[in-house]
């Protein structure tokens, strides 16, 4: 081993271990004498599994894509030049890290970690302060929720905290169910403590006696290392604050999207069946029991300590008019670098998508921001600063921060069918519109894209969708058309040519596109022929489209390139 | 603190805790509301109850939302009109079950068929009879000739034959019609002048009496009953049997005037004149031509039924050889009483097959019983005298395409002319009518204006020659509209709303719901008939009345496929207060997944609308916890514990069902 190397660090969140950081680290803890420490996620997935060596002179040597062999791993130990990685300067130009800045550094079950590297140092302000004061103070920062709705948090704080109660809860919303978002996982896998942190803050500042993390199932990791912080906090008496004993209990949610809802959350939570109900009243005046209750999502409680470190002016000297402070966003879709990035409010989505996630500019058709709550943004109206105000105005919403980069060769009807097929499944099945709606507009999608489109859809599509909007109960249902609806505003051509001429244009939906193969270009390799799972290519290298399932194996196998999909009856 | 807004521009007060809805209902503003019971806790689950708050521009569900100080509430825009009529679409679109049983929507009449059915089948035919006659004021008759739209749809045609539903209208008239007596209420002093006396005549009579308006009949021939009695013959309508129907009539003290033909006898202007208004209801009686060649030479079919019936069916007292070209009911009226009258040699030509006859099946049958040849894809082309008898020259036919009325066209197969010889040929190939002078018609020559100007009409001179029971139904719709104009009684509305489940050709026997536990599996009851001997020697009814015995069995067919709830469904009411369609948004549908497995109660999730006030009324009013909600999506359903049913601690309190806005919910009975 290198002598100048005094420790590792190797990201073993869920991306990490995915692409498998459990066998690096393992490895490298028989290969080596000096600490190796499993860490969370530096935003970077795309590079996973990645070990950091610390040396002695504090820098440190990145390694990406760290293969579990013994090669790779005495190339690491020896600092070799192999796979060494660099963040991207413009990334280190255009990101502000503030509350990841812990996540990647710290080991998340290690309370000293934490606490040596300035941890519940926010907890400890805030408990010099009166209660009164920590609730001004995020009042002070704008932090707005993280969550998607944007409700000012120092207003909702404000209003537990003027309840006179015996019981006030406090619950962290960890039900992060938009698909192509990870942010809350990564914040809850990395740095447990912080969120936490955040939580007691809030609970200290409202007079609150019980706070609930409601985090789904399908997030072991993240359970499994907050329940450990839990037993720490307790360990370190740090729940006791005011003299009062603050019971701090986890729940996992059973996989429904609409638990992440606060009535629905706080309905599943009281062990009834997850579904939203009419507001008012607001959980603040009743919630859990009856209880005066205020839920916040996992990113804002991580903000919470930064505010009270800083102050909360100078967390609100970061970002817009509006929207303070910084974002995490999960970058996923048609770009180089997917993963978490952290970015001042007001970036641009040029800046998001195109410098820090490396998407290429020339293939690039729209982002869908806000998962499927949310709506598509053209390329060309990619100079919008993100922040909640912009985005709401072009039909699109912040959300908890998913950004799916669509590239030239998706179908946007195909894409907004695929949102409708998420969510018409994940109505809680109360309210008509919500119901039956997101049902006929789902249907409606999935006869367009299979070419049985009647003009009368299209018109049908935005009627219920706007219905649907204005007609239910919860965000849900009240988001649940946008991806239609954006779609609608800014690629009608696509509906069109889909209804009225039986095409698509991007090429992505099998029912209106056939498989050519191009006969001066093969070089009659067989590789199709025997990839088919259908038996479609013949002899004579002619693909039988009557045959043809559209999967394109053969296309993907083809060394010329020879096979591409071409509009339905092309000669 | 009340708190003052204002609803539809009008200030109201609210006291507090109370909602929009509840300020409305104080304030007589009706809001449509499937879900709220005030019973139980709020479920905010239909959205048909939407208002729309002005200021902000958001739609509430009025049945949660409570006002506050200074809202502008609207409830009555087109645009709020229109997100309920919307909501109502959207539960109908996903709503599966038949509001109204098919054999009912397939009547003519909309007579309820399964009501009078179920009446039979427990033996009371008087109570059968009652509901009979609120559609159908001539069941002897209409109970022997009827072509049975009902029967067609009856969902026991997926196995089997179908329920013998025009034997319950036979039996119970037979039974019941002469003891019973509307109660008749005081006449209103408008009178009404009818120009004919047959079913669509007859029928409006009836109907203007039951409203208090007298009628007078004037009748071109010497009795009434029209094409009851001159067009369909003695052995399916013994007339004794049609007198005892007409008789009825006068006890009614509707009057008529026998040879008074409008136009000839009575001038139409005259009557109108006279009287306060008067129906066109002069049927059908000039016969079609053949149009081919020495087609005079040719009875015609009407013609031909008329005279037997006018000479007692002794005329013509033997036809000889006889050919009827035609293949519809009268055709066959015309085979049958040529065999009747002692021909044995009967011949039927029609220019398809027997598979596009018009005529029913059942004729078609007794009339082969009977001896009668058919020759199909035959067409007259000449006829003409040969050597004392007639030369009837048809052409060879063969199948083209389907032609507007879904039948295969007949098309001429060249050089294939042939000719037979005959006594007699009738030409049985429809009815024209034959409108009085001075009444628009339309290019077939039926009536056009059906109403106004004090002038009305009905029947078959409206609609072309067409049966009994449209007639009837027709005649009814005109008695309507009169006491609409003249005494300002609203005209009966149909349902507009009907949900179906389809016909009974696109469905399986086990898409069928069986609400009781003793559906009959016993093949349909066979009628008497007399012998054939007779059949063909005499005019004798061909077959006598099902008993009631019979019927009890027959009733037991009757799987009652109408939905339990169709009186009181608020999804149905509200779904046509605002003019809702359920194939208004299509889609799929809920799947059939009924329950019976509780003793009184049927839980038919199809016709759920997941409002969950059930669920709470088990939890909140009875203190079980006996119905969840479960699963997610467009499944979401009501279900029981582990899908077991509703079990044994369900003391069938009734409460569910009570509180259920649909049919979900329902007593298995049906009263």
């Amino acid at each position: 081993m290198n002598s100048d190397i005094k420790f590792f660090r190797v990201g073993v969140a869920s991306c990490g271990v995915a692409a498998g950081a459990a066998e690096v680290r393992t490895l490298l803890e028989n290969a080596v004498d000096v600490p190796v420490i499993g860490v969370g996620c530096i935003g970077h997935c795309y590079a996973e599994p990645i070990v950091e060596a610390v040396l002695k002179d504090g820098s440190s040597v990145f390694y990406s894509e760290v293969k579990a062999n013994d090669k790779a791993i005495a190339n690491i130990i020896e600092l070799g030049e192999a796979n060494r990685f660099e963040i991207p300067a413009v990334r280190k130009e255009k990101e502000l890290v503030k509350v990841l800045a812990l996540a990647g550094k710290v080991d998340p079950v290690n309370f000293d970690d934490y606490v040596a590297n300035g941890g519940y140092e926010g907890l400890k302000r805030a408990l010099a302060m009166r209660p009164e004061e920590v609730v001004n103070e995020v009042k002070l920062s704008g932090l707005r929720g993280r969550g998607g709705g944007g409700f000012p948090t120092g207003n909702k704080w404000s209003f537990l905290a003027a309840k006179q109660a015996d019981e006030k809860i406090v619950i962290c919303n960890a039900d992060e169910g938009d698909p192509g978002a990870f942010m809350d996982r990564a914040l809850m896998e990395s740095v447990p403590h912080q969120v936490l942190e955040g939580m007691l803050i809030a609970a200290y500042a409202t007079g609150s006696t019980k706070i609930f993390i409601y985090c789904r199932a399908e997030y072991p990791l993240a359970i499994k290392n907050v329940s450990t912080a839990i037993a720490q906090i307790i360990e370190h008496k740090l729940n006791v604050l005011d003299g009062r004993e603050i019971e701090i209990v986890i729940k996992e949610g059973a996989g429904a999207f609409v638990c992440g809802e606060e009535t629905a959350l706080i309905a599943s939570l009281e062990g009834r069946r997850g579904q939203p109900r009419f507001r008012p009243p607001f959980p603040t005046d009743s919630g859990y029991k009856g209880y005066p209750t205020m839920i916040n999502n996992v990113e804002t409680f991580g903000n919470v300590p930064v505010i009270l470190r800083e102050g909360g002016a100078a967390f609100a000297s970061v970002g817009t008019e509006g929207s303070k402070g910084t974002k995490i966003f999960a970058l996923a879709g048609d770009l180089k670098f997917p993963g978490l990035v952290e970015v001042p409010m007001g970036t641009t989505l040029n800046e998001i998508v195109f410098d820090i996630g490396g998407a290429d500019r020339s293939v690039v058709k729209a982002v869908q921001t806000g998962g499927p709550s949310g709506g598509c943004i053209p390329v060309e109206l990619f100079d919008t600063p993100v922040d909640y105000d912009s985005l709401r105005t072009l039909g699109a919403i912040m959300g908890s921060g998913g950004m799916i980069v669509v590239g030239n060769d998706r179908c946007m009807v195909e894409t907004a069918r695929y949102f409708l097929d998420f969510t018409h499944r994940e109505s809680c099945g109360k309210c008509t519109f919500c119901r039956v709606g997101t049902m006929r507009m789902f249907e409606i999608l999935e006869r367009i894209t299979a070419g049985k489109g009647r003009e009368e859809d299209i018109s049908m599509l935005e009627d219920l969708g706007k219905k649907v909007k204005a007609g239910s109960l919860c965000g849900l249902g009240q988001t649940a058309p946008n991806p239609v609806l954006a779609t609608l505003r800014f690629y009608r051509n696509e509906y069109e040519e889909h209804v009225r001429e039986h095409r698509c244009s991007a090429l992505q939906c099998n029912a209106l596109v056939d498989l050519a193969l191009e006969q001066d270009k093969c070089i009659k390799c067989k590789l199709c022929i025997k990839t088919c799972p259908v038996g479609a290519i013949g002899d004579d290298f002619v693909i039988d489209n009557d045959k043809c399932t559209r999967c394109n194996s053969c296309a993907d196998v083809c060394p010329k390139k020879a096979i591409k999909r071409v509009a339905k009856g092309t000669k | 603190m009340s708190i003052e807004f204002f609803l539809d521009n009008r200030p109201v007060t609210a006291e507090p805790g109370e909602t929009i809805l509840d300020v409305a209902r104080k304030n007589g503003i009706e809001i449509p509301t499937l879900c709220r019971d005030e019973r139980v806790s709020k479920t905010t689950s239909c959205f048909v109850c939407v208002v729309k708050d002005l200021k902000t521009g958001k739609f509430l569900p009025s049945c949660s939302a409570c006002p506050a100080p200074g809202q502008n509430i609207d409830s009555s825009s087109d645009e709020v009109k229109d997100m309920r009529r919307t909501a109502l679409n959207l539960l109908l679109s996903e709503h599966s079950g038949d509001c109204e049983a098919p054999c009912t929507l397939a009547c003519p009449a909309h007579a309820a068929v399964e009501e009078y059915v179920r009446a039979g089948k427990n033996g009371d035919f008087m109570g059968a009879l009652k509901i009979i006659k609120q559609r159908i004021p001539l069941p002897l008759s209409i109970g022997r000739v009827c072509p049975r739209f009902c029967e067609k749809q009856c969902r026991r045609n997926v196995y089997g034959e179908p329920v013998a539903i025009n034997e319950f209208k036979r039996t119970a008239a037979d039974l019941c019609y002469d003891e019973y007596m509307e109660d008749l209420p005081g006449l209103s002093g408008k009178k009404v002048a009818i120009a004919g006396g047959g079913p669509a005549g007859l029928s409006a009579a009836y109907y203007l009496r039951l409203g208090g308006v007298a009628s007078v009949i004037y009748e071109a021939m010497p009795k009434a009953g029209g094409m009851l009695r001159y067009g369909i013959p003695e052995y399916r309508l013994p007339k004794a049997t049609l007198d005892r129907e007409l008789a009825h009539f006068e006890k009614m003290g509707i009057e008529f005037r026998f040879n008074s033909k409008i136009g000839t006898n009575v001038a139409l202007d005259d009557l109108k004149k006279e009287y306060d208004a008067v129906i066109l209801a002069v049927g059908c009686w000039a016969g079609s031509s053949m149009r081919c060649e020495g087609e005079e030479l040719a009875l015609s079919g009407i013609d031909f039924l008329r005279d037997v019936v006018e000479s007692g069916n002794t005329l013509l007292a033997n036809p000889g050889r006889v050919a009827v070209v035609g293949g519809g009911n009268s055709a066959m009226d015309c085979v049958r009483t040529a065999v009747r009258l002692g021909s044995a040699d009967v011949n039927c030509f029609y220019r398809r097959t027997e598979n596009e006859m018009p005529a029913e099946k059942l004729e078609i049958e007794e009339a082969k019983e009977e001896g009668v040849k058919f020759h199909f894809l035959a067409a007259p082309v000449k006829l003409e005298k040969r050597n004392g008898a007639l030369a009837l020259t048809l052409r060879k036919m063969e199948l083209g395409e389907p032609d507007a009325s879904g039948r295969r066209k007949p098309v001429e197969v060249p050089g294939s002319d042939y000719t037979l010889e005959f006594d007699t040929v009738i030409a049985a190939i429809g009815q024209k009518t034959a409108a009085p002078g001075g009444v628009e018609v339309n290019r077939y020559g039926d009536i056009l204006q059906i109403a106004g100007e004090k002038l009305y009409a009905a029947g078959d001179c409206v609609s072309g020659a067409a049966t009994v029971v449209e007639g009837v139904a027709s005649g009814r719709d005109a008695a309507n509209l009169v006491l609409k104009d003249l005494l300002g009684i609203p005209v009966p509305q149909e349902h507009t709303v009907n949900v179906s489940r389809g016909k009974w050709q696109s469905l399986k026997k086990e898409d069928l719901v069986f609400l009781r536990d003793d559906v009959s599996e016993a093949p349909r009851e066979k009628l008497a008939y007399i012998s054939l001997e007779e059949r063909k020697s005499s005019f004798k009814e061909v077959n006598a009345s099902m008993t009631p015995e019979q019927l009890a069995k027959e009733g037991k067919r009757c799987i009652e496929c109408s939905c339990t709830d169709k009186h009181d469904c608020a999804l149905r009411k509200h779904g046509e207060c605002y003019h809702c369609n359920p194939e208004a948004i299509p889609g799929e549908r809920q799947k059939l997944s009924y329950d019976i497995r509780h003793p009184q109660i049927i839980q038919d999730r199809s016709k759920c609308i997941k409002c969950g006030v059930c669920v709470k009324t088990c939890k909140e009013v009875v203190n079980l916890t006996l119905l969840s909600p479960k699963y997610r999506g467009f499944a979401t359903c009501v279900g029981t514990a582990f899908d077991q049913g509703l079990p044994e601690s369900c003391s069938s309190c009734g409460k569910c069902v009570e509180a259920c806005p649909t049919g979900a919910l329902d007593w298995r009975i049906k009263k």
